[in-house]
């Protein structure tokens, strides 16, 4: 087995932190070779508050990680998330030179340096420039325009960014591990390219990856992203509104919400009673069922109509346009009734879905709390032979992303 | 002249009010209509406010009648004149109460925020600050009381001296800043003359007072947490937030920001308030939003309850013993502000200690309590909030959306 078709993701969520090691296949598809996990702690809506825990935690994972596959893990693929993180589109253009009239590969360089002339906060770094489509001389929707003949080339650009310190303090805990950072990924791109397949791409899809401590979305139309966003909101704020409204510690809250909770319309479910047991420290109780899920509902419900209300002050009327619909993935996916509720909120067809295109260990690439990671190992299949030749670091050291820099010295 | 004469005038009155007014005229370098009065000259010379009258020193009435004519000229055309200063000394004690009378006299409405000295200033300034009040309470439309004994357990309690007076003085400011606001037209939405003397109607009215202020995305959920948190709102030795609203029977909320203020932070800024009091008690809202753009957001609270000031003797008990067990009663919980109306005679059987244990009325014995309505974030209470619309999304939907859920049942 080559050692350069080994690809790690690690995924440092709020809940858990976890390791995927895969290996690339020539068929374009991956294969898990093994899952380190561990319970995490220090992190809080997807951002590290308590740097010295989350080092540990991710030691420990890593280590759980090359226990199981027998791979020694020197690089590793980062998802990153967090409310800090922000995205528009934007459009660049370049007007080929007058004694030039072929479009050369150095130009799809310049024209994405001109979309990214945008006064971004101080505090900010660019995150990913993504490509839309390009056009060459008003002729829309151009795949490849090298080679092309033409005198003005535009490209339209999906653009990510985010506060740098906090991508640094991501990435200053892998750096003690004395691991290599191949790339840092927006969880919801690293998601969406193991959960969709390329014809729902093309369908248009919106895929909402909902998470401990915070929910991320990312749409598609047309085989391109158009949209993207990060809520800090998740399934720890769920549990919290449980353990306040139903006075339970948040433990309690937890376990009732993923034994019993549902996200349906409480008037539609069943009623009836929720026994809780004594347990030393607890006194027992009753719980009204449709109180837990009343909670539940309103929470996911008022998530969902944000990250709607968020995609349609955007404008195009996009939401209309996807022939596909929802995908709902996460650790929350598996909350009863979720996919209902959606339906209602987005008026689009819902499906829970989990990495595909995957083989390997089936327990992993089923459960959707996994699909971040799998899909680090899949962006990185994707993008690793073109930056073969180019790491992460000589990208930011050329500007591209700038986030780094001064950690590197 | 008379048409540069502002319709709403600031006095302020002794070394605390011209500190206070000289504090306000630099923060508000626009605002007309301040006037300081005292008998120290090097204080008056060293003010900001341009509007000086010096207090002769001698006879307090002698000094009263000297300036008694310069006074009411400065007040001609006013509409409201606004009194600050600390009680317990000379000018504070005897003049404030001569000038609110001869304000009253010209048909002004006439409000007043005094400050009553700290404990370690003695009880016969305390005595004297008592008997102040009484006498301004009887004239005024409003006055809020801002007990510095009481201000003073928000500070640390190895705090400079120097440091608690200016904790005084910004209170002080601060509910001068709030009555202004709320006789201010300017705002969309206005708490009125009518419903300010409405407030100080009720019979034995004592109010509580809380001053936050904040800029930023979060500015709405911060400036209403600083409020809450104000010493003077929270139960006393407890430290719970908003925990003296318990009982208030009407609340003031105001609110003063730059003109980008949102609807939906007024909204939520209400539903914050209707959390913190209980189910019966009416919320007046004032919403000034026409200061410059990118002005911190100011919130101000001031609330009724049924209790007055304590007296020297339960100042003393409470100064000198902190941790014995106190009556249950209200003025106990909250001694610190009050506010009262013409109308709202002090009680002149101010609740006293007895000396046998109080079994008499088991329905009037409180345990010091934990309100957990005031920690609604639960888990999130130390995180950075999730601000969406001016809207903590922390908080859970349920709450927010005002949704009553049934309690569980214990075994």
């Amino acid at each position: 087995m080559a050692s350069d078709q080994i690809f790690v993701g690690l995924e440092i969520g709020t809940t858990k932190i976890c390791v995927i090691v895969s290996e690339g296949r020539s068929d374009g598809t991956i294969s898990i070779l093994g899952v380190g996990e561990t319970p995490s702690r220090g992190v809080r809506k997807g951002e590290i508050v308590d740097l010295g825990t989350v080092t540990e935690c991710i030691r420990e994972a890593l280590l759980d990680a090359e226990e199981k596959t027998n791979v020694e893990i020197g690089n590793v693929w980062v998802a990153i998330t967090g409310a800090h993180l922000r995205s528009f589109n934007n459009r660049g253009t370049f007007i080929l030179p007058e004694d030039r009239d072929l479009i050369i590969p150095e130009d799809l360089e310049t024209v994405e340096t001109n979309a990214k002339e945008v006064a971004l906060p101080a505090s900010n770094s660019f995150l990913h420039t993504i490509i839309q489509s390009y056009h060459v001389d008003g002729n829309r929707n151009v795949l490849s325009p090298v080679d092309m003949v033409g005198s003005r080339l535009e490209a339209d650009f999906h653009i990510i960014h985010g506060v740098k310190t906090r991508i640094q303090n991501t990435l200053r805990c892998i750096e003690s591990l004395k691991l290599g950072i191949e790339d840092v990924v927006l969880s919801s791109l690293a998601s969406a390219l193991v959960v969709l397949t390329q014809q729902q791409k093309d369908l248009g899809s919106l895929v909402i990856d909902m998470g401990g401590g915070t929910t991320d979305y990312l749409l598609y139309l047309d085989g391109a992203v158009r949209h993207s966003g990060v809520l800090a909101l998740g399934g720890d704020h769920i549990t919290n509104d449980i353990s306040i409204g139903l006075r339970l510690p948040i433990a309690r809250a937890e376990v009732l919400k993923i034994q019993e909770g549902s996200a349906a319309d409480p008037e539609e479910g069943e009623g009836g009673v929720i026994t809780l047991k004594n347990d030393p420290g607890f006194h027992g109780c009753e719980i009204d069922r449709r109180a837990l899920n009343t909670i539940i509902h309103l929470r996911v419900r008022e998530i969902f109509e944000l990250i709607r209300d968020d995609i349609e002050s955007a404008g195009d009327g996009i939401l209309g346009m996807l022939g596909t619909g929802v995908m709902i993935t996460g650790g929350c996916a598996r909350l009863p009734g979720i996919a209902s509720l959606a339906e209602e909120v987005f008026e689009l067809p819902v499906q829970l879905t989990r990495a595909k295109e995957v083989g390997g260990a089936t327990q992993t690439f089923e459960n959707p709390q996994f699909s971040t990671a799998i899909g680090l190992t899949k962006y990185a299949m994707a993008v690793s032979a073109h930056l073969q030749e180019e790491s992460f670091f000589q990208r930011i050291a050329r500007g591209v992303g700038g986030i780094f820099q001064r950690n590197r010295r | 002249m008379s048409a540069e004469i502002p319709r709403r005038i600031l006095v302020g009155v002794g070394n605390a009010g011209v500190a206070v007014l000289d504090r306000i005229a630099i923060e508000h370098p626009r605002m007309k209509g301040l006037m300081v009065i005292n008998n120290d000259p090097e204080s008056l010379a060293s003010s900001v406010v341009t509007r000086r009258i010096t207090f002769p020193q001698g006879d307090a009435e002698d000094g009263f009648l000297a300036i008694e004519q310069e006074f009411g000229l400065a007040l001609g055309g006013a509409l409201s004149v606004t009194f600050c200063g600390g009680l317990g000394g000379e000018l504070g004690s005897f003049l404030l109460p001569a000038l609110v009378a001869r304000t009253k006299a010209m048909g002004i409405t006439t409000l007043a925020s005094v400050g009553m000295p700290f404990g370690f200033e003695g009880r016969q300034k305390r005595e004297l600050a008592l008997k102040a009040i009484e006498k301004i309470q009887g004239i005024c439309d409003a006055v809020v009381v801002i007990d510095n004994e009481r201000l003073s357990g928000g500070a640390p309690s190895m705090a400079a001296i120097g440091e608690a007076f200016q904790i005084a003085d910004r209170t002080l400011q601060a509910s001068l800043m709030a009555l202004q606001g709320m006789l201010s037209s300017s705002g969309p939405v206005k708490i009125t003359k009518a419903d300010l003397i409405a407030l100080t109607s009720s019979s034995g009215a004592m109010t509580h007072f809380g001053y936050g202020r904040a800029e930023g995305a979060n500015r709405l959920h911060e400036a209403f947490e600083t409020a809450m948190k104000s010493p003077l709102l929270t139960l006393s030795g407890k430290g719970v937030k908003g925990a003296s609203l318990k009982d208030v029977k009407t609340v003031f909320l105001l609110l003063q920001g730059s003109s980008d203020l949102s609807f939906a932070e007024v909204q939520r800024a209400v539903g914050e308030m209707e959390r913190a009091v209980g189910e019966d008690c009416k919320i007046k809202v004032g919403v000034h939003a026409d200061t410059s753009p990118g002005a911190p957001l100011e919130i101000f609270i001031l609330a009724s309850s049924g209790a007055t000031l304590p007296s020297v003797k339960e100042t003393e008990e409470i100064s000198s013993s902190p941790l014995k067990p106190r009556k249950s009663d209200a003025s106990r919980q909250h001694p610190q502000t009050a506010l009262t109306g013409t109308r709202g005679e002090p009680e002149s059987t101010a609740p006293t200690r007895t000396s046998k244990p109080v079994k008499a009325n088991p329905a009037k014995q409180t345990q010091g309590f934990l309100d957990l309505n005031t920690y609604q974030r639960g888990r999130f209470d130390k995180s950075e909030p999730t601000i969406v619309a001016g809207e903590d999304l922390d908080i859970p939907t349920f709450l927010r959306k005002g949704i009553k859920l049934g309690s569980p049942q214990r075994h």
